[in-house]
């Protein structure tokens, strides 16, 4: 996403352009409905907040500070939303800076003799379906994560940007949130 | 080397490993099956994830978005001339007043008691009026009414040829009427 192009947009945006952030909406609706469908899992809703993204980036724009990424900023609005919405239905939610309990250790294990298999058990398409209801069943803020890395495409470095924590820690709980996601796979067939 | 843990399979997936680490994982994997696959199974299920449909934006989407997007809420010019103007005539006002050697704020008090009294006594009177417009009102539409139902009254009682002739009577009347008034006018009597 060219971040050049971004900084233009809102420039003129802030000048009283409302075209410039027509652009802005036309170049983020997409990756943003990703994000938050994948992440709340009803399309309706998805549609609802990302729209309301698109507001409040609108109305907060004048807070928006030029030296991080504008990408970043608006995934970090859609971030909150989605928590205050976790939060709002009394959804399990946790840290990211916090110890995960017994999954905590699943990425030091060694790789289990006779590991059967997931991945290769099914056709593409089947292993797709698969994941998207494994996807539901990963805990939010883990589900939030796999997404940016494997939806969004996102860098790690992108994704400690938004979530104000150290890349470390954040490759850390992206791996953990493939393990668990393949382990759901394996549960599931 | 001892079978890899789930970790370095990651990191080896995403080329994240150090040179020598990476070398190692390579010669432990040409010779173990259980970790190659392991491998592979955690590959497959990344591509998959990484190729999940997006989600269908609606067309309509940024248009529902930009109605959505409030004015900027900011005082218009011509505002701030009305208010520029009124502050600075307070300001001059005060300032001759103290010249003058008079007491601003008695001065203001005198002139809001008179501004008061004004205005009550403006409602009264547009009190009074509106009531009288309304009788007034009342009293017309009950004359036309009885006008009405004695026309109709008298068109069911007489034929059109004598309605016909009536008028013909009446008009040369009211001519002759107006004739005679502006001789008597035009003599002097």
């Amino acid at each position: 996403m060219n971040e050049e192009q971004d900084q233009v947009l809102v420039r003129r945006t802030l000048r009283g352009d409302k075209k410039a952030f027509e652009m802005i909406v036309r170049k983020y609706q997409q990756p943003l409905l990703n994000y938050v469908g994948r992440t709340v899992g009803e399309r309706e809703l998805a549609l609802d907040f990302t729209q309301d993204v698109f507001v409040r980036a609108y109305s907060s724009l004048r807070s928006f500070d030029p030296r991080y990424k504008f990408s970043t900023w608006l995934f970090r609005i859609a971030s909150n939303l989605i928590i205050d919405h976790w939060r709002k239905k009394k959804l399990p939610t946790f840290s990211l800076s916090e110890p995960l309990g017994q999954d905590e250790d699943c990425l030091t294990l060694d790789v289990p003799d006779n590991e059967p298999p997931v991945g290769r058990k099914f056709e593409l398409g089947e292993l797709r379906q698969r994941i998207d209801l494994a996807l539901e069943k990963l805990p939010g803020p883990l589900r939030e994560l796999f997404v940016w890395r494997h939806v969004n495409d996102l860098s790690y470095e992108e994704m400690a940007e938004i979530k104000g924590l150290p890349v470390g820690t954040i490759k850390n709980r992206v791996f953990q949130a493939k393990e668990m996601l393949r382990r759901i796979l394996q549960e599931m067939s | 080397m001892n079978c890899i843990r789930i970790n370095d399979i990651y990191e080896f997936i995403e080329g994240s490993l150090a040179p020598e680490r990476k070398e190692e994982m390579e010669r432990h994997l040409s010779v173990c099956l259980g970790c190659r696959q392991a491998v592979e199974d955690r590959k497959l299920i990344a591509g998959a994830a990484s190729s999940l449909a997006p989600f269908a934006v609606p067309d309509n989407f940024t248009d529902l978005v930009m109605a959505r997007i409030a004015p900027a809420k900011a005082l218009s010019p011509a505002w701030l001339i009305i208010l520029a103007s009124f502050s600075s005539l307070l300001a001059v006002g005060s300032v001759v007043l103290i010249a003058a050697g008079r007491n601003v704020i008695e001065t203001a008090l005198q002139a809001s008691h008179s501004i008061w009294e004004y205005a009550k006594s403006a409602a009264l009177f547009l009190a009074k009026a509106v009531t009288l417009l309304s009788l007034a009102g009342k009293a017309i539409r009950l004359l036309l009414e009885s006008v009405t139902k004695g026309l109709s009254l008298a068109d069911s009682l007489v034929s059109p040829g004598l309605q016909f002739g009536l008028l013909v009577v009446m008009t040369v009347l009211i001519i002759s009427l107006a004739l005679a008034a502006r001789k008597k006018i035009s003599l002097g009597d």
